[in-house]
């Protein structure tokens, strides 16, 4: 396990892939539920130092795709190949390489904000436990409530707390689904810089968003998720964000 | 947590810690632990006490003790019953089929919310995580086992020896294993979706069968089963542990295979997808809220189906266009609320069934006496009226949705009295006439029932409608710890109305006789609970009034 701290904030906990080497693949892939597909037919790959947002209004697929390409959902049809292997989350190598963070509201109640982290922390193998904590509590404004109890912060915080647990571990690939939600502004530039400078140093992104000044600092490339799936650049799906339409100037 | 190396922790180590940290942060100590013994022996008594009963019950059905008046039988004399042998049958298959979807619907290998979420995504052996939730739900099972085989093995054993007992426990204990291992490996291998509805299919038709038993003997005549022909009952798999209790040994083989099958589930535990067991972490997290919540239907639909879900078919008119704006609005309302009821299929059949239910016990060889049929009536009549309320608990957790038609909020009220009032109507329809097919009771008090029916009607807004608990209120000493009164008195409202209202009509069954002044009677109480159903409470703001609970007035002197 290798581990760089960056004392500007970031602790860069991602796994030097080879360049060009594929993350993800995904192949024909249809995602649905109960066999019934929810939208088009996806295929994408993605390489280290790439970061692919998915793009498309409320109920296109994104999530349901998303979830489908981590194994949190059976294909309707098709495949993903993350690093080489065949999705199954039960294996240890998917769990070393693939960190995820979707809008699970869940904690320990007993728990404290950095007890929570520590659990992520010993179950990867970091070490220098406690600096690395302390730093990721700093990148996300919650130093102060490190020995808070999860149900005791606001919704935003317990958000902040969730990404921060993606972040104190290592990974090859990360996966974020509308991670701008229920932050505030500054916390939301700060982070996609915090990703962007993290894709640029090798990391694999995959990322739901909404937000198109997210979408346009953090992604590289760029999916429209609808009844059909249309590829375009970060800055053609910024405008078809605003307004939900892939053929929009 | 510091280790100095890069070394990863165990899922052991991991699992301890999550433990110590919370267990270091919880408060009480001393006290708490006693609070918990002193629950625990007092919740052992309970069960105790209740199986006591049960057995008492049973043998005094099967003539060994002194013949009481209030165990009179209730049927017509030459009434042609069901076997005792076929109604243990029956109830061990349903309940066997029961908890067979219970188990899969809840796991049966558990692990909670927050454990899946921060455990499942650690790149440790997994086993570590999912083994103790394994050995930890088949606790369940086994209790149910003992509660179940004990009581009726002492009452239908005809040799009751402490051995033969403890043999047909241990049979029992098997049989809970067996059904365990099935629905684990259905998990392990994501499969027997089809086995699950077989088994709700089963536990919802088995109860039926011992009515139409004895509806067809009492018709049949000569040709009327009798009980050599339902004697196989007994080699049904789920009927072994009463076999043993009479001394046969050769149903113990239920163990050796119950325990071949824990062990292959063991050996694949790590097979189960995260996917899988956040679902069964849902499913209880639901369960459990249901639970808190006291909610009967809500709790019943957590261990089976879980919240609804998919698309129906059911489409009825919504939009009116004849009459006046009040007219058309009511008409939507009561069609809206017509097509929510329609729309869960499964609930109305769980009524239908426990329409049925008394009838069934009537027509049991030896259990057809009033009072056991009257408390049957009460307990089914009350959990069809909630099972009914789902459009009143959906309407008093969003409020908004009662003021979306231009109508008075005692008008909507009482527009949400139309469905459960009609289906309640039907319901004592269906469930006296049965009875009286079997010989309990007499036209006259079918008539009765039929008065009574819409008043079960207003106990399902009662209980829908019922006031969120005010945890403000002094708390009571209960066996489970401090309960606020506030919670026991909601708990309370609905069953009160359902009992009010089925008084006269139980009385005349148990007295067996209906005077004609029970007719007004029961009019009386009808229209009272209809009143009484479809009152609008004030917010006690408003009754207090002004800030910190100074009257208005006086706040303005």
């Amino acid at each position: 396990m290798s581990k760089a701290t960056n004392h500007s904030g970031a602790n860069q906990h991602h796994r030097p892939i080879p360049a060009r080497k594929d993350v993800v693949r995904a192949e024909k892939l249809q995602a649905g539920y109960a066999g019934k597909a929810v939208c088009g037919v996806v295929s994408f790959s993605l390489h280290s130092s790439q970061s692919l947002a998915l793009v498309g209004p409320n109920g296109a697929g994104k999530s349901t795709v998303v979830k489908t390409v981590v194994g949190q959902l059976e294909a309707v049809s098709g495949t993903t190949l993350i690093n080489g292997n065949e999705v199954d989350d039960r294996t240890l190598d998917f769990r070393r390489e693939v960190a995820v963070v979707f809008d699970d509201d869940a904690f320990f109640p007993a728990l404290t904000v950095e007890e929570h982290l520590a659990i992520v922390c010993a179950g990867h193998g970091v070490d220098e436990v406690e600096d690395v904590i302390s730093a990721e509590l700093e990148f996300f404004g919650l130093s102060a409530l490190a020995k808070s109890r999860p149900y005791n912060l606001s919704s935003g915080q317990r958000r902040r707390m969730l990404l921060a647990a993606a972040f104190v571990r290592p990974r090859s690939l990360l996966v974020l689904d509308e991670p701008e939600q229920r932050l505030d502004t500054s916390m939301r530039h700060k982070l996609a810089a915090r990703l962007r400078a993290e894709v640029d140093s090798g990391l694999a992104l995959l990322v739901v968003t909404h937000d198109p000044e997210f979408l346009i600092t953090v992604a590289t490339k760029a999916l429209f998720i609808a009844d059909t799936i249309h590829a375009m650049t970060p800055g053609r799906a910024a405008e078809a964000i605003a307004s939900e339409n892939p053929h929009a100037d | 947590m510091t280790k100095e190396t890069n070394e990863r922790f165990s899922a052991k180590e991991i699992r301890q810690y999550t433990f110590r940290a919370g267990l270091s942060r919880t408060q009480g100590g001393l006290m708490e632990l006693i609070s918990e013994v002193y629950t625990s022996i007092l919740g052992g008594l309970t069960l105790v006490t209740m199986a006591g009963a049960l057995i008492v019950a049973l043998r005094h059905s099967l003539g060994v003790g002194d013949e009481s008046a209030l165990l009179a039988s209730a049927v017509a004399p030459g009434f042609h019953s069901v076997t005792l042998l076929q109604a243990s049958a029956t109830v061990l298959l349903t309940l066997a089929a029961g908890l067979l979807t219970l188990e899969m619907t809840m796991g049966p290998v558990a692990m909670s919310v927050p454990q899946t979420a921060w455990w499942l995504g650690l790149p440790v052996r997994r086993r570590g995580f999912i083994q103790p939730g394994f050995l930890k739900s088949m606790a369940w099972p086994s209790i149910a086992a003992v509660i179940v085989v004990l009581p009726l093995s002492l009452g239908m054993a005809a040799d009751p020896t402490p051995g033969n007992l403890a043999l047909a426990v241990l049979c029992g204990l098997g049989l809970a294993w067996l059904l365990y291992g099935i629905a684990a490996w259905c998990q392990v291998t994501g499969s027997g979706a089809w086995l699950k509805k077989a088994m709700g299919a089963i536990t919802l038709l088995a109860p039926l069968t011992l009515v139409a038993t004895a509806l067809y003997n009492n018709v049949a005549g000569t040709s009327a089963i009798t009980g050599r022909q339902t004697a196989w009952l007994e080699y049904l798999p789920t009927s072994w542990p009463l076999l043993v209790a009479d001394g046969a040994r050769w149903p113990l083989l239920l163990l050796a295979l119950a325990l071949g099958l824990l062990a292959l589930v063991y050996l694949n535990l790590e097979r189960i997808t995260t996917a899988a067991l956040k679902k069964s972490a849902a499913a209880g997290a639901y369960a459990a809220s249901s639970l808190l919540s006291m909610d009967a239907t809500e709790l019943s639909r957590s261990f089976s189906t879980g919240p609804a879900t998919g698309n129906s078919r059911v489409r009825l008119k919504l939009i009116f266009t004849k009459g006046t704006a009040n007219t058309r609005s009511i008409k939507t309302l009561a069609s809206t609320h017509a097509t929510m009821a329609l729309r869960s299929p499964a609930t109305l059949l769980r009524v239908l069934v426990l329409a049925a239910i008394p009838a069934s016990l009537a027509s049991v060889e030896f259990l057809g006496n009033a009072i056991l049929i009257a408390v049957a009536i009460y307990l089914c009549a009350h959990f069809s009226a909630t099972a009914l309320g789902a459009t009143a608990r959906f309407s008093a957790g969003n409020p908004a949705v009662d003021t979306l038609m231009p109508l008075p909020a005692k008008t909507v009220r009482q527009v949400h009295y139309i469905v459960p009032g009609a289906a309640m109507t039907l319901w004592a329809i269906i469930c006296f006439g049965l009875l009286l097919a079997l010989g309990v009771g007499s036209p006259a008090l079918l008539i009765l029932a039929l008065l009574a029916g819409p008043g079960l009607g207003a106990a399902t807004l009662r209980a829908g409608f019922r006031p969120a608990p005010d945890w403000n209120m002094p708390a009571l000493a209960g066996p489970a710890g401090p309960v606020p009164t506030g919670a026991i008195r909601a708990f309370l409202i609905g069953p009160d109305l359902s009992l009010i209202v089925l008084l006269p009509v139980l009385i005349c069954l148990i007295s067996g006789g209906v005077p004609s002044i029970a007719f007004p009677i029961q009019l009386t109480l009808t229209f009272l609970a209809f009143q009484w159903g479809t009152h609008i409470r004030k917010p006690k703001s408003a009754k207090d009034g002004g800030l910190f609970g100074v009257p208005q007035t006086a706040a303005n002197k």
